[in-house]
């Protein structure tokens, strides 16, 4: 939110909260948020004043809103690589299955990248997936998918907006090397009952949200299942009709007003995937999140926030094969404490300190079974840290042209006992084992990250920007498989696992045309990372004890050049986004230890999306997304080892994938909008012209000619239709 | 799901512009507690998109010798086939392998375990939607306080199953009476056929070749794929591909039936 009067301009923080200092008068106030519409307000300043706003919601409105000069945000904020979506913005862009998404949406902006093709996952600037720090509302979310990665675990009926940090993060936040995504659920309408809803092919929506005590507080609560499954009970196969796939999610948040300087929130996540094979096979997994917040404001200036955090991912497994019966299951679990503090001490400086604690546990995996199986019980030791930060940040502004944030965030990861912690070899045997009690610190990483970012105003459409950002990470993912996995480990630092460490510095040019219908930003980066993680051939990643014996540690780098032109208002709207980039790794155990391209590594990608309001009933939409290949490691020939043919490979990564390109289109037909209820139904075509884009390419013998070898392609999506009917009374 | 339908119906076949590593040596080669002779194949990889037969290498110097100071010159029996002449195999025993090629020397070492019986071998149905194959399984007692690896050959009707490789080491089955299936992706065994499973106790290095071997390979599928697929480490020194096995051989024969 911006907040803007003719001397004075002031953005809120996320929570609303905004200061402005001006001598007594009569001002105009001109309140303006993304996707919302803007509001004027004519204020008497006697005296300090609280003014509480809302804005109203709409697309509608936005068409007819007047420009205003807030909306050069992007020229002015000192902090570069910040993307900032709202629902409302992304609601008309077509996605896969019809279910508008935020995180797929995300990936159409420059310097994030796709995992796979209808994959919610994204990699930013070159940084792994397990590198990007998902909060919803403040709490972390170590799995944000669901059903392998084609659904987000964001529901967008409860979300209000994202924010990305690509890189370039504010002191306030911590934990993650290559970017920060920070989503904010609705708050809920406090003025009035609303429930709103969606029904699509594959899932179904329901939100409920309406005031507790009216102007005061508020509630929501928004509930998602898939269906796939229903159709599977369907079929007369009795081994089909016994699988399931499905998932659920509901988020919920309360939102009370104590008086006027006291907020209290409280917000909830919890989704479960599952997926089971007749009664053979069986996994169960999802998120749990739990947010208390209370926002206190001390005086005019100055601003707090407590918040009560809880976390944990787990998945379970259970397996009936034969008289094989076992289950396994794993979770990593957060306690987390945050207080914040906001300081406005005048119009042209802020100030923000606070701390953070996080008890991390994880259960690497306990492996139940029964006397007849062929497997013993076995329960991995919980692994438990102390995550510890304080920070603070300042952002000044000099002369009227030069805006600075700076800031240090200072870390503290403390390894704790009990458990046994082992010492390896080269060869990864345990050479030695320390045994340490409950509540004994077993190591000790403490970093500085100094964050720092500038921008200089040459007038009001044109800024330069430039920031330094450090940042480190003490958990780390271990996945060796190319798609998004639920039973992937996350390890935290320890005696063998150091933290990974983020240098990057970047260089932008941004620069608005038009009364800022038009935006246009240039952005180049550079990233050093340290300690970073690969496994090794045949690494053992589940239940295993000694799971730090099975990876290797490197360093990475990339660098980029990202543009983005959007324009950002009228009838026809949208955006052309362009990155150029290379992300490369290096390890003495691979390629002979010289640089190679990463797995996620792209040369070229090209986003373009276009939302045009045809008139009062229709919106149609398209997007067309290119990329070049990732690299690959594809064999160099061919022997034979036991009978069975065997492929050569010579160095990683030394091939490249297909490009890849595909054109979405959407069209939304608005029904009779009415005071009591509103419709619309959604149409899309993902994939229009059908290109096979290859997800895989795998290799074998030729089952047609057992004399020769082939290549095959897998593709996932063609031509995917989908259907939905939104409603809002 | 939708996904998962639409992925059956694009699969695809493509020509891939591929490069040629040029021909490795790939030696392998094994002694077991079976009566003798025992064989050690030297040949070169070629490449991709060539006929899977492979140039042998002839006039190779092939020697094993075990710790117990036996020592074997093996003779060339055909064109890159090397075959033993007076060794015989021992649980418990230490056996080098030495391979001579123009310059170039191999050499590898591997200690045969002790052999595990293997009671019976039944069949059983498994699989997931709906595609449910008949897959064999073998009955066994694993040894406890010792670490023990197995690797297992399915012949059907007298030839050997190459699809799938079966190895299984007992990290979380120590100690166990163990009934685990081979599990074989494609339906590869019906009833009435003549099925022998011939189990290996084989060593740690070998186990870490035939895993990392299986991890490398597509193992069918768009989502089965390894992130990045290397060459398993051979126990073979100087680079060459393939390896050099140890191992006790127990075996049972049975024909395909389900209740």
């Amino acid at each position: 939110m911006l907040v803007e009067s003719p001397n004075a301009a002031a953005v809120s923080n996320a929570y609303g909260f905004y200061s402005i200092s001006a001598v007594a008068g009569r001002y105009t106030m001109v309140v303006s948020f993304s996707g919302y519409a803007s509001d004027s307000i004519a204020v008497d300043l006697k005296k300090d004043t609280t003014l509480s706003i809302t804005l109203e919601a709409g697309v509608r409105q936005l068409q007819e809103a007047v420009v205003t000069a807030g909306r050069n945000n992007n020229v002015s904020r000192p902090l570069m690589g910040v993307q900032k979506l709202s629902i409302n913005e992304i609601k008309d862009v077509p996605v896969i299955f019809g279910e508008k998404d935020i995180l797929k949406t995300l990936q159409l902006l420059p310097g994030v990248q796709s995992a796979g093709d209808g994959n919610s996952g994204f990699f930013v600037r070159g940084g792994n997936t397990d590198q990007n720090l998902i909060l919803l509302d403040e709490a972390t979310v170590y799995n944000p998918s669901h059903l392998l990665g084609f659904f987000s675990t964001f529901n967008s009926d409860a979300i209000k907006d994202v924010t990305l940090y690509k890189g370039a993060t504010p002191a306030e936040y911590g934990g993650r090397l290559s970017s920060v995504l920070d989503v904010k659920m609705n708050d809920g309408n406090n003025k009035e009952y609303h429930a709103s809803g969606g029904i699509g092919l594959i899932s179904s929506r329901l939100n409920i949200e309406g005031p507790i005590e009216k102007d005061k507080s508020s509630f929501i609560v928004s509930a998602r299942r898939t269906y796939a499954d229903v159709f599977l009970k369907l079929s007369k196969d009795t081994s089909t009709n016994q699988n399931s796939l499905y998932f659920y999610d509901i988020n919920a948040k309360a939102n009370l007003r104590l008086s006027d300087r006291d907020h209290l929130y409280f917000s909830g996540y919890f989704g479960k995937d599952n997926l089971s094979f007749g009664n053979t096979f069986g996994i169960d997994y999802g998120n749990a999140t739990g947010t208390i917040r209370w926002n206190h404001i001390f005086n005019s200036r100055l601003f707090s926030n407590t918040s009560l955090i809880y976390s944990k991912y787990n998945y379970d497994i259970t397996i009936n094969s034969g008289n094989n019966n076992i289950g396994i299951t794993s979770y990593i679990q957060d306690l987390h404490f945050k207080e914040d503090m906001q300081y406005y001490a005048n119009a042209s400086n802020k100030i923000n300190f606070g701390i953070d604690v996080i008890d991390h546990t994880t259960s690497p995996g306990v492996i139940s079974a029964t006397e007849t199986s062929s497997f013993n019980p076995l329960a991995l030791q919980n692994k438990h840290a102390l995550e510890s930060a304080v920070y603070f940040s300042h952002d000044l502004s000099l002369f009227r042209r030069i805006n600075i944030n700076y800031g240090l965030r200072a870390t503290d990861f403390a390894v704790m006992g009990p458990g046994d912690f082992y010492t390896y070899d080269k060869e990864g045997n345990a050479v030695d084992t320390a045994v340490y009690a409950g509540g004994k610190v077993v190591k000790n990483y403490f970093n500085l990250e100094p964050r720092f970012s500038a921008s200089y105003k040459f007038n009001n459409s044109n800024s330069v920007k430039v920031a330094y950002t450090r940042t480190t990470q003490n958990l780390h993912l271990l996945s060796n498989s190319t798609s998004a996995n639920p039973t992937d480990v996350w390890i935290p630092s320890s005696n063998n696992v150091r933290p990974e460490i983020g240098d990057q510095v970047s260089v932008g040019y941004y620069r608005n045309f038009s009364d800022n219908k038009y935006e246009f930003s240039s952005e180049v980066y550079y990233r050093n990372m340290q300690n970073q993680i690969d496994y090794k051939n045949g690494a053992q990643l589940i239940a295993n004890e000694n799971v730090e014996s099975q990876v290797v540690f490197g360093k990475g780098r990339s660098y980029g050049w990202e543009l983005f032109f959007k324009k950002k208002y009228g009838k026809f709207n949208g955006w052309v986004s362009y990155t150029l980039a290379r992300t490369e790794r290096q390890f003495s155990e691979i390629n002979q230890g010289s640089w190679f391209p990463a797995n996620q590594d792209r040369t070229h990608n090209l986003s373009i999306v276009g939302i045009w309001k045809a008139g009062k009933k229709w919106t149609l939409s398209a997007d067309f997304t290119y990329y070049s290949g990732n690299a690959v490691t594809w064999p160099s020939g061919k022997y034979e080892v036991n009978g069975q043919v065997a492929f050569l490979y010579a160095n990683r990564n030394t091939y490249r994938m297909p490009a890849y390109h595909r054109l979405d289109v959407g069209a939304t037909l608005q029904g009779k909008k009415t005071k009591k209820f509103d419709s619309n139904w959604n149409f899309s075509i993902y994939n229009l012209y059908g290109r096979e884009n290859p997800y895989s390419i795998t290799f074998e013998q030729d089952p047609d000619n057992p004399a020769k070898t082939r290549a095959l392609q897998y593709a996932l999506f063609r031509w995917v239709p989908s259907i939905t009917y939104n409603f809002k009374f | 799901m939708t996904g998962v339908v639409w992925l059956c119906s694009c699969k695809k076949e493509v020509h891939l512009d591929l490069d040629n590593a040029g021909e490795h040596i790939v030696i392998e080669g094994s002694v077991t507690d079976a009566a003798g002779p025992y064989t050690v194949t030297i040949n070169r990889s070629v490449d991709f998109y060539a006929d899977n037969s492979y140039p042998p290498v002839s006039g190779a110097a092939v020697r094993i010798v075990d710790n117990e100071g036996h020592s074997d010159s093996l003779i060339e029996a055909s064109p890159g086939v090397y075959t033993t002449t007076t060794l015989q195999g021992k649980p418990g025993v230490t056996y080098t392998l030495s391979v001579q090629v123009q310059d170039t020397l191999y050499t590898a070492v591997s200690t045969m375990p002790f052999p595990v019986a293997l009671d019976s071998i039944t069949f059983r149905k498994a699989g997931a939607f709906g595609n449910k194959n008949i897959r064999v399984v073998p009955h066994y007692q694993d040894p406890p306080g010792i670490k023990n690896y197995y690797l297992f050959n399915e012949y059907i009707n007298g030839l050997l199953e190459t699809k799938d490789i079966f190895v299984f080491d007992d990290r979380l089955s120590d100690g166990k009476y163990i009934t685990r299936d081979l599990r074989t992706q494609d339906d590869v065994m019906h009833e009435g056929d003549a099925v022998e499973v011939q189990m290996y106790c084989i060593d740690e290095p070998i186990f870490n070749y035939f895993n990392e071997l299986d991890g490398s390979g597509s193992r069918g599928g768009a989502f089965n794929t390894a992130a990045s697929p290397a060459n398993p480490g051979s126990n073979i020194s100087n680079d060459a591909l393939g390896y050099f096995s140890a191992h006790t051989i127990r075996a049972r024969k049975a024909i395909v039936h389900i209740e």
